[in-house]
């Protein structure tokens, strides 16, 4: 099996470049020859001996490049909101590029400033694709556009909201330095601690405790201000924190350790309580981390809406972005374009494919007079519409809106920890008060006062709140390996509440995509069937000819001159080959009009999508089909993946699918069109699947960048075995918590032994959570 | 003992320059990337074969 020279994909048939230095190379498409031609002519052969030692960093290959030009990004507008000036007189814009995935890819990007003239520099951030260009005065962005397109990537400008983006630089770095300050102070500390439980006395014994409190202060103030900050307003909105409790044992022990070096009391928690902020602050900066990468990668799917599109002005069409669409323009669009608004059809007729916001499997004809949605992709011709209604007044646009408003209704859950938490702080309280009593009446105020403050501070629930954010970032982490991509932590604990799975059907049970089904050979053709096949269809990029050309695939043609060839738009193609006169139509090939071959197209069912349906079955959750097409289509699906035909619901809207969806509890919604959007939204779950449109991948909580429905159940094992480990760290924490109750109320509680505790306890949930359980071992291993 | 008088102080001294060092390179945004500068840094000497005449496009 031979590998593409280019992008190491299997080149299933390999296409050789023609020249005497390439021919014996196999490359997958005439793509990928492209950009070895244009690599080469440019003197990067260097591209090619990186990328293979680079196997530390890589990632899908290249994608398909469609021909774009990129004029539109010299505008002055798109100039204006794409871009920002620097102080020193340079110009910055940010571009996602599709198609980055080795080491190679960083080199070639990088080395831009040394090839193309005017640009100052060209910084590549591997991990989200995104790559920074500043130009001097005479750079032109659409020049930079055009040659990363030249060099096999689809480059994205990205629109950035410069005071958001400087916000959350700024709040990230202060993050860094909080966890820098503490993890300094700490191991102060502990040298100071260390002495003085050492026995040092004397004018030593007060230094050291002068120096742990001058430690300790920053720590407990600027470092720990996220918790009391979470913790404020959990009380102002009347809601539970586990940041409460930590709030307050940091409190307690503050007062408490400064009181003492008032008193000259060489007590103090300080040592344990700075510890316990430095590794609450880097187990929560890792989850954030995390969090970030699986937002920014869903946030950057705006693709259907930023390849240009052509605009009539006076009498000529002319690229611009599609955000200058306006009501009333005319505009030009190509086949295997995306129509950026709704419109009616003025000149042309063509086949829309309408899967994505309908859910319809088979195309869907147009010709002049008729309405036509952004969002739908034209296969075939081309066609010229009048524009509408565009952005929010488009049916795209009211769906969006619908999503957004659903998700801001969307109550928040508040997950087990915190729940857990009001009990554990009600109980902390009351015990509190026992022990003060009790000690009020052995001892005096002052002892008792104290006793009931240290059971504050030892109390605290650190190790719980340390380990549940490291279980869900290992749990998170283990999903984006596996292409999983979870919104946030929340959505891991909703998972494993999942009871009811609908399925939508188009793209994600099936393959989306027509296939030939049945293929009879009837009578005697005088040129090879596949030859017909090949010579009359080369052209046509309808789906019905598409699954034709993927059915000969494989096998030998031969390249013979067709004569009158003719496409007729919703009927079929036909010419005459070697005197005789073949028509495909009607699911038939014809010769000189008497039928030679009889097929059959449908969607097909993934390979998988069966054996997927079987297994969540088997973890007993109900599965349904939802879709938008017709009864006997869905039927039939539902039928192949042998699901009973009451759980086959056809024939829904989207404001169907989401009624149904909300009426249901636990529900978990995977789909991948603009039609699912809402459901997705009002799901307990929704998962959109590989491939799915801007929209839905905005209104679901996980993302599958693998297609087919076998990553769900793995999905559904790692929330569900995530949620048994984070309910063993919760008993395993909270035995450690009433062992040191236990020993408060015997007296026997003291910094050294707080000391102990606390990173022993730390330890052991940290261990759970390392152990995870069996099954999340077998995931851990792929 | 007497020498943790000039221990302490410079103890202090090393372990406050080194705080300063981190907060002001996190403040320069050094960690803002942590993926991309460990590769950077293997790519440095490749440089492209300006030696190469350019020919003629083949396709």
């Amino acid at each position: 099996m031979e590998t593409c020279t280019h992008c190491d994909e299997i080149a299933l048939p390999a296409v050789y470049g023609d020249g005497d230095e390439m021919h014996a190379r196999p490359f997958c498409c005439e793509g990928c020859i492209a950009v070895y031609n244009v690599l080469h002519l440019k003197g990067f052969e260097a591209y090619y001996d990186i990328k293979k030692n680079s196997a530390i960093f890589k990632r899908r290959s290249p994608v398909e490049l469609r021909p774009t030009r990129f004029d539109f990004l010299d505008d002055v507008e798109v100039r204006k909101e794409f871009s920002y000036a620097n102080s020193d007189g340079l110009t910055t814009m940010e571009f996602y590029l599709e198609g980055i995935h080795c080491l190679a890819c960083l080199w070639l990007i990088e080395k831009l400033p040394e090839f193309l003239s005017g640009v100052y520099s060209s910084k590549l951030d591997l991990e989200r694709s995104v790559v920074t260009v500043e130009l001097g005065e005479h750079g032109k962005f659409s020049l930079v556009a055009k040659e990363f397109h030249q060099l096999g990537y689809r480059p994205h400008p990205l629109k950035r909201n410069q005071d958001v983006a400087n916000l959350k630089t700024r709040e990230e770095r202060a993050f860094l330095v909080r966890i820098g300050i503490a993890g300094a102070a700490t191991g102060n500390i502990m040298i100071y601690a260390v002495s003085l439980y050492a026995g040092a006395d004397g004018g030593f014994g007060q230094l050291f405790n002068l120096l742990t409190v001058v430690f300790a202060v920053p720590v407990l103030t600027y470092c720990a201000y996220p918790f009391y900050h979470n913790a404020w307003s959990a009380l102002r909105n009347k809601t539970l924190s586990i940041d409460i409790p930590i709030s307050l044992s940091l409190i307690v022990g503050g007062v408490m350790g400064l009181t003492n070096l008032w008193l000259g009391v060489l007590d103090n928690y300080f040592d344990s309580l700075t510890a316990l902020v430095f590794l609450l602050l880097m187990s929560r900066y890792f989850l954030q981390k995390i969090q970030e990468k699986g937002l920014s990668a869903t946030d950057l799917h705006f693709f259907y809406q930023s390849d240009s599109v052509l605009r009539e002005e006076r009498g000529e069409f002319r690229e611009i972005h599609p955000r200058s669409i306006k009501s009333d323009d005319v505009l030009q669009i190509l086949p295997g374009q995306f129509i950026p608004a709704d419109g009616i059809v003025l000149r042309g007729a063509s086949n829309l494919n309408n899967s994505l916001l309908t859910g319809e499997s088979l195309p869907v004809k147009v010709t002049a007079g008729d309405s036509v949605f952004s969002g739908t992709e034209n296969l075939d011709q081309e066609l010229v519409i009048k524009v509408q209604n565009v952005a929010e007044d488009s049916r795209i646009g009211r769906l969006l809106k619908n999503v957004e408003n659903g998700w801001v209704n969307r109550s928040k859950i508040i997950n087990l920890t915190n729940r857990v938490s009001k009990y554990f702080t009600l109980t902390v309280f009351l015990l509190a008060g026992i022990l003060f009593f009790k000690l009020l009446q052995a001892h005096d105020f002052r002892h008792a006062f104290e006793g009931a403050l240290t059971l504050l501070i030892v109390t605290c629930p650190c190790a719980l709140a340390l380990a549940v954010p490291l279980t869900f970032t290992r749990a998170l982490a283990t999903a984006a390996e596996q292409g999983i991509i979870i919104k946030s932590d929340e959505v891991i604990e909703k998972l494993a509440e999942v009871k009811h799975v609908f399925i939508d059907k188009t793209g994600t049970i099936t393959l989306g995509k027509l296939a030939i089904t049945d293929f009879q050979a009837m009578g005697t053709s005088v040129v090879p069937l596949k030859d017909v096949i090949h010579n009359l269809e080369v052209r046509s990029r309808h789906p019905v000819a598409l699954a034709l050309k993927a059915f000969i695939k494989g096998s030998e043609q031969s390249s013979l001159p067709v004569v009158e060839y003719r496409e007729t738009l919703g009927t079929g193609v036909s010419g005459t080959i070697e005197g005789h006169f073949y028509e495909i139509k009607k699911e038939r090939i014809f010769q000189d009009g008497v039928p030679v071959a009889e097929f059959q197209v449908a969607d097909t069912v993934r390979p998988d999508s069966a054996g997927s349906v079987a297994a969540l079955t088997q973890r007993g959750l109900g599965v349904s089909i939802l879709s938008g097409d017709r009864v006997e289509v869905v039927e039939r699906i539902a039928a192949q993946v042998s699901l009973p035909m009451t759980q086959a619901l056809a024939e829904l809207g989207p404001e169907a699918k989401s009624e149904l969806i909300k009426k249901t509890p636990g529900s978990m919604m995977i789909g991948d069109g603009a039609n699912d959007a809402i459901a997705l939204g009002n799901a307990h779950v929704g998962v959109a699947v590989h491939g799915a449109m801007d929209i839905s991948l905005r209104a679901a909580d996980v993302y599958l960048t693998t297609p087919g429905l076998v990553p769900v159940e793995k999905l559904l094992i790692l929330a569900s075995e995530t949620m048994r480990v984070i309910r063993r760290n919760l008993v395993l924490s909270l035995c450690y918590n009433s062992l040191s109750v236990l020993a408060a109320f015997h007296g026997y509680i003291s910094p050294l032994v707080a000391a102990i505790i606390m990173p022993v306890s730390s330890l052991t949930v940290l261990l759970s959570t390392l152990a995870g359980t069996k099954k999340l071992r077998r995931l851990w291993k792929y | 003992m007497e020498i943790l008088i000039i221990l302490l102080p410079l103890a202090l001294l090393l372990g406050a320059t080194f705080i300063g060092a981190f907060i002001w390179s996190a403040r320069q945004g050094q960690y803002d990337d942590l993926e991309t500068p460990r590769f950077r840094m293997l790519l440095e000497e490749k440089n492209i074969n300006r030696s190469s005449t350019p020919r003629e496009d083949r396709k």
